[in-house]
């Protein structure tokens, strides 16, 4: 299970998690051997890979898509996500 | 010193093909002795002269990295590396899919060339500016049979386990007790450009060990000055003093007031500890 926070603002409010091209995906599995923190998940079916537990990601963190060979793997816009962050906190502070 | 260069040789991808033509530009140019990895693979011996006491640059295609990779499995120490598909990237240019060089592919290789070049040059520029008396006073976080030190002032962390430390408007940026101990042995170390400019939260270097990586990601905003080159020789001093020593760079502030918004002291960077420690466990 992944921390239930960043920063004091709820995990599931931000975003940043892996997004797969699978135009590119070979399937490899490099990046879920990779993360240590469940936040990719196999299935029999197609996708054979899937982004099941994007609030599982480390917020910031893009070390999966550094072990991508086809560069399959995006993240969101960092200064936008940090942007968002610190609004919520903003807006938490002023409750 | 030897220099030795290991392509990892990929025949069947035009990045692969260029991390080779880099690997021969260098071994023509500047002398270093060329590694094959099929061969290295198969018979370790045949190089052990070339590799004795020599400093050797791994050079991968893509990232799936299989000569980072090989040199890892053998044991064998890494000075350098250069990712061919990171460095098209960031020049912005499309090598095609041919496997045989072309003139915008050349020019990469051109451009890598210079690159380390500059980077040899820059290990010698960047001499470290900051200096600061080691921390004497610590908060410590026990978890079972370990035991997580943070510097009781002084230092300030983020939420991904890396501490800043200021002195006017320069700071030190390193990884935080915690996080070498959850790496456990730290066997390569590669930094980050000097000159580079970051945001708060980019890449400032990246750490191997055995068991996983971690990119370090700066708790602050600003420009590269000096890293330590310390860590590419003896990267266990980051598992030793992750505080002291094993510092991983030095920055020139940009808006350090507005990186503090999402910055944690001693105290509350503790209780993040704890809850991770309790996480790892389950």
């Amino acid at each position: 299970m992944a921390e239930d926070t960043f920063m004091g603002v709820p995990r599931n409010k931000i975003n940043w998690a892996p997004t797969i091209d699978y135009s590119k995906c070979d399937f490899c599995m490099e990046c879920d051997k990779f993360c240590p923190h469940d936040v990719f998940e196999r299935r029999d079916s197609d996708p054979k890979l899937v982004v099941a537990n994007p609030h599982n990601c480390v917020v910031f963190c893009r070390a999966c898509a550094k072990t991508c060979g086809p560069d399959a793997i995006s993240f969101p816009s960092k200064s936008e996500t940090i942007a968002a962050i610190k609004k919520m906190r903003e807006q938490e502070g002023e409750q | 010193m030897k220099r030795a260069v290991m392509p990892c040789n990929g025949l069947d991808k035009a990045y692969g093909v260029l991390a080779r033509e880099l690997a021969l530009r260098l071994m023509e140019t500047e002398g270093m002795h060329l590694i094959c990895p099929v061969l290295l693979n198969n018979s370790p011996v045949r190089y052990d002269k070339d590799l004795a006491d020599a400093s050797l640059l791994v050079v991968d295609g893509c990232p799936t990295r299989c000569a980072s990779k090989l040199a890892q499995k053998l044991g064998i120490a890494v000075a350098g590396k250069m990712l061919v598909s990171e460095q098209a990237k960031t020049a912005g240019v499309d090598v095609g899919e041919s496997l045989r060089p072309g003139p915008v592919g050349m020019q990469l290789v051109d451009a890598m060339q210079a690159e380390l070049a500059a980077q040899a040059q820059a290990g010698v520029d960047g001499q470290p500016a900051v200096d600061f008396d080691p921390p004497t006073r610590f908060l410590t976080v026990t978890y079972d049979k370990f035991v997580f030190k943070i510097p009781a002032e002084g230092y300030l962390f983020n939420e991904n386990d890396c501490w800043v430390r200021v002195v006017g408007n320069r700071a030190r940026v390193g990884v935080s007790d915690f996080a070498q101990q959850s790496m456990t042995d730290i066997t390569y170390f590669e930094p980050t450009r000097i000159g580079a400019v970051v945001e708060q939260f980019d890449e400032v270097g990246s750490l191997e060990s055995g068991k996983s990586m971690m990119d370090v990601l700066s708790p602050v905003s600003g420009r590269v000055t000096a890293v330590n080159t310390e860590l590419v020789d003896s990267p266990e001093l980051i598992n030793e003093d992750p505080y002291g020593r094993g510092w991983i760079a030095e920055m020139e502030l940009r808006d350090f007031e507005s990186d503090k918004a999402l910055l944690l002291d001693a105290a509350s960077y503790s209780r993040t500890i704890e809850g991770k420690a309790a996480q790892a466990q389950h």
